[in-house]
């Protein structure tokens, strides 16, 4: 079926794009993650969650992790952000290790965790209020900065619940860059959306990254999410999670929804699903399904 | 009946009207409609009678007996009414006394006045919950938030809490006195052990993705605390408070027997022993009456206290809860039109 279809090979780079990753690895290293590894002690024994993970990302550097459920992508972002310890491993920011959450590393979760007693602009303040101790005036107009950044000046004043979830989730992603996080980490942080609504948030987080110096480290198991945002994809296998492969999305910058049907698009697409979800593993067509409808009554 | 459905404010309205017309209404069938109940006669002529007299409440039988006698006997036979017992007296007298309560002078001169007697019981009521609130808020907060606070309280806390308050009277009495201390104190020991078990799970029950997101917005222990478990908490602690307030009034009977007998209770008794049944509902009446009035008003103020409360997915744990209607911002899509985009061209 596909095999008709002549695809270049994921590997194949324009010169631009190959000219990008040049740059893109001559900048320095924000993040290192050494030799992770992770194991949990469930009920059913132990469970190797993360097995030996390496990897590292550049300034300004999106990266995506992706892979099948169960990978330990969601733990691994969790890690880099400090809400878990890991069992083994290290990773160093700037350089420096890092242990525990800390306002460097910022986090978007998928379910928004906007404090709901909070209106946008005081929850925009937090951080700078907590971590950097910033004056309510200073950290007032240090938000509304990031307010006017993710496009919702007009809500500054509204509640949480008076949001819509994607808005929500601009507000999530203004309050950890008001931080000035070195890096943001975003875990699944578009999942809970509509189609339409994620598509749309998807565009934003390119253009907010394009006005923002920070290394954003994505975790996401939508494919055409990875291949749209990515610099590098991540590819972890699962049980126990281990790194498959880092690659490198051939598409060139600045990305918009009309590559979706680029070769290189498509080619990078084809390759992350082959590793995610093997062929052999998606033959649901012939089941032992029993039969519900009267016989000569078939829709093909 | 729709399974945890919403009401429109009209059925909202027309069902808290019947929960209180039903009981009114089986109240007003007993007292109204002689065939119902009413095992008493009230003699309106004690006819050859030898122990009637005008006036007085007989038992139905002992009536019906008496006269069957008379009638053997060739005398003149008593009547009267079928009439309910001194204890359960018709709606309108309890309602006549709600109303002449406040301005009859009490019976003996040394005795309090009906609102008197109320705000004495209120006073007490009003001391034992805020003294105990004082200590079990924050103490409650501490051990849902901190593990190693509940590991250290909690235990004792537990079987304290069985231990029932008015055992501890006599107690009371010997150390504190005859007088208010004491009836303080035993609505103290009732409120403030659950107080603290409450708030506790209460506490325990946040959003731990809140306290995560704080963490990573670099938030220390101490801003955990007062920036994020405080008011993650508090809509719901307010909520408890209503709850706990209750159990308070339920103490205050006990409390007001201890020491030198007081308030609405003392009230209640010097009206059950001059018969004056009608003064005794009245009385239980209002002590409702405040306890209703005081939750709804909470109720208000919460709405005032809480403006992020949306009106679904509050838990509506009391009948007269945070209800809002929807906000009006609800129906706001995300739409990239009506918020300027961030700077910068449509892809990046």
């Amino acid at each position: 079926m596909i095999e008709s279809l002549a695809l270049p090979s994921y590997r194949e780079q324009t010169p631009a794009v190959a000219e990008r990753f040049q740059r893109l690895k001559e900048r320095p290293v924000i993040l290192e993650v050494r030799n992770l590894t992770k194991r949990f002690h469930g009920s059913n024994g132990e469970v190797l969650a993360l097995d030996r993970i390496s990897f590292r990302a550049y300034r300004r550097e999106l990266l995506c992790v992706i892979g099948p459920s169960g990978c330990g992508k969601s733990t691994l972002g969790r890690i880099i952000a400090g809400l878990d310890a890991p069992t083994t491993g290290e990773m160093l920011l700037d350089g420096k290790a890092i242990d525990g959450p800390g306002p460097d590393r910022g986090m978007v979760f998928q379910n928004y965790t906007l404090f709901p007693w909070l209106t946008v602009r005081r929850n925009v303040m937090f951080g700078p209020e907590v971590s950097r101790h910033l004056s309510s005036s200073l950290a007032e107009s240090e938000a509304q900065q990031w307010i006017d950044l993710v496009g919702l000046s007009r809500f500054a004043d509204s509640y949480p619940h008076q949001l819509s979830g994607g808005m929500k989730q601009r507000v999530a992603i203004a309050r950890a860059l008001a931080n000035r996080p070195r890096i943001l980490i975003m875990d699944e942080p578009f999942g809970a959306l509509d189609a339409l609504t994620r598509a749309q948030m998807q565009s934003y987080l390119l253009q907010i990254w394009k006005n923002v110096d920070v290394t954003i480290v994505f975790v996401t198991h939508d494919l055409d999410e990875a291949v749209y945002l990515a610099d590098r994809v991540l590819v972890l296998d699962a049980h126990p999670g281990r790194v498959r492969e880092l690659m490198e999305i051939p598409v060139p910058r600045p990305r918009s929804r009309e590559q979706f049907l680029s070769p290189a698009f498509v080619a990078a697409r084809h390759h992350l699903e082959e590793m995610i979800h093997p062929p052999m593993e998606v033959q649901a067509e012939t089941l032992p399904l029993g039969r519900m409808t009267v016989v000569g009554d078939d829709v093909e | 009946m729709r399974i945890l459905g919403g009401l429109s404010p009209r059925r909202r309205a027309a069902l808290t009207l019947v929960s209180f017309l039903a009981p009114l209404a089986v109240w007003s069938a007993i007292s109204y409609v002689p065939v119902i109940w009413h095992p008493m006669v009230r003699v309106s002529d004690a006819g050859d009678a030898a122990w009637f007299s005008t006036g007085e409440l007989v038992e139905g039988d002992a009536f019906a007996e008496e006269n069957v006698r008379i009638a053997a006997a060739g005398g003149h036979l008593a009547t009267g009414a079928r009439a309910n017992p001194v204890f359960l007296p018709p709606p309108h007298a309890v309602l006549r006394s709600l109303v002449t309560g406040f301005t009859t002078p009490p019976a003996r001169p040394d005795e309090p006045w009906l609102h008197q007697a109320l705000w004495h019981s209120i006073t007490i009521i009003f001391w034992g919950f805020v003294i105990s609130s004082v200590v079990g808020v924050p103490l409650g907060i501490l051990c849902g938030a901190l593990p190693a606070m509940a590991r250290l309280t909690e235990p004792f806390i537990e079987f304290f809490r069985y231990l029932p308050a008015p055992a501890f009277g006599a107690l009371a009495v010997a150390v504190l006195g005859i007088n208010d201390a004491p009836k303080i104190a035993i609505i103290f020991v009732g409120t403030f052990f659950q107080q603290v078990l409450v708030i506790a799970n209460t506490t325990r029950r946040i959003d731990p993705g809140l306290l995560e997101a704080a963490q990573t917005l670099g938030a220390s222990r101490r801003a955990l605390l007062f920036r994020v478990v405080v008011p993650s908490a508090i809509t719901d602690i307010y909520t408890d408070m209503r709850v706990l307030l209750g159990w308070a009034w339920t103490y205050l009977i006990v409390a007001e027997l201890i020491g030198v007998s007081s308030g609405i209770t003392f009230f209640i008794n010097q009206q059950a022993k001059y018969r004056a049944y009608d003064k005794v509902f009245a009385s239980i009446v209002l002590i409702g009456l405040i306890g209703l009035g005081t939750d709804v008003f909470l109720g208000r103020v919460g709405r005032r206290l809480f403006p992020w409360l949306p009106s679904a997915g509050v838990r509506r744990r009391l009948f007269f809860g945070f209800g809002r209607t929807p906000g009006a911002l609800e129906q706001t899509s995300d739409d990239g039109g009506a918020t300027a985009p961030a700077k910068g061209a449509a892809s990046a």
